[in-house]
């Protein structure tokens, strides 16, 4: 198993996946925690917060990000690695076939489908999380409303800092942007919704 | 019977791996005492390089199979040294 592990590492640093795979995390978690801001405020605005409706629209979201999200990334980025791996098979004047390349070009793709299918499905799941408390009854419906607002900005902000580390930038700094944004979608989805 | 001690080769390869990784698995095969792999050329998409194996006993397909399965090609056999096998007491 540690073979297997330390293999698949040494494919991914071969292909080079470490900056696409760290965009796809950070816009695709975003993604997911905004579905769930929408879905979630927008139903409280217009008093119709039902923690079934918000669980299945969530878990439902979820879902479909990602396997959008892993089938989407696995095909695209299939192609451009055959794109890469023809050319340089021109340039070694061999057909690479069985080589650490095409071997790191297969699991480059896997891994950035993995990267893009997982992050909105798992970071839509932990802003939903307090209602699934309210559905098996361990916390009311108005705390688990504020906890997951809460969820939600502690997530974007958790997302800042990473994006800092990555800029080399002030992760505090990085960190309330992503919150600022939140915060604004927040609001423009409960104005919208007060119609 | 004879044993290669010595083996010098050219070789084309992909920027990646990189060189101190094709060494590294070059050297981790059986009769294989040391390794040195110094850069010759280097253009977008690949490298030429100029491989010295030294061993006890060098088998000559698994250092081809090995190169190939790190995605290079042998260009050419510049250098072999083959000594007689010793004789098992």
């Amino acid at each position: 198993m540690r073979r297997r592990i330390r293999r698949f590492r040494a494919y991914l640093r071969i292909s080079g996946v470490s900056e696409i795979s760290r965009r796809y995390f950070v816009m695709n978690s975003f993604d997911g925690i905004m579905v769930m801001l929408g879905i979630i405020i927008g139903s409280y605005v217009t008093g119709a917060v039902n923690p079934r409706v918000v669980v299945g629209a969530g878990v439902g979201a979820g879902v479909a990000m990602g396997i959008s999200g892993f089938s989407g990334a696995y095909l695209t980025e299939r192609a451009e690695r055959l794109r890469r791996l023809r050319k340089l098979r021109k340039a070694m004047l061999s057909d690479l076939r069985q080589s650490m390349q095409d071997d790191a070009s297969k699991a480059a793709s896997l891994w950035v489908a993995f990267v893009d299918g997982a992050s909105p499905a798992l970071s839509a799941l932990v802003c939903m999380s307090p209602f699934i408390l309210v559905l098996v009854g361990l916390i009311p419906i108005e705390v688990a409303f504020f906890t997951s607002v809460g969820l939600m900005m502690v997530a974007l902000f958790v997302l800042g800092i990473f994006l800092g580390k990555v800029s080399g930038g002030n992760i505090v700094f990085w960190g309330l942007k992503m919150v600022a944004v939140g915060l604004a979608a927040a609001l423009v989805v409960a104005f919208l919704g007060g119609f | 019977m004879t044993i290669v001690k010595r083996l010098v080769l050219d070789v084309l390869k992909p920027h990646q791996p990189s060189i101190h990784e094709l060494a590294s698995k070059i050297a981790s095969l059986h009769g294989i005492d040391s390794v040195n792999v110094s850069l010759a050329e280097i253009d977008e998409k690949t490298e030429s390089v100029r491989i010295s194996i030294d061993g006890g006993d060098i088998g000559i397909d698994a250092v081809r199979k090995c190169v190939e399965k790190v995605g290079a090609v042998i260009h050419s056999i510049d250098e072999v040294a083959v000594a007689k096998r010793p004789h098992q007491k």
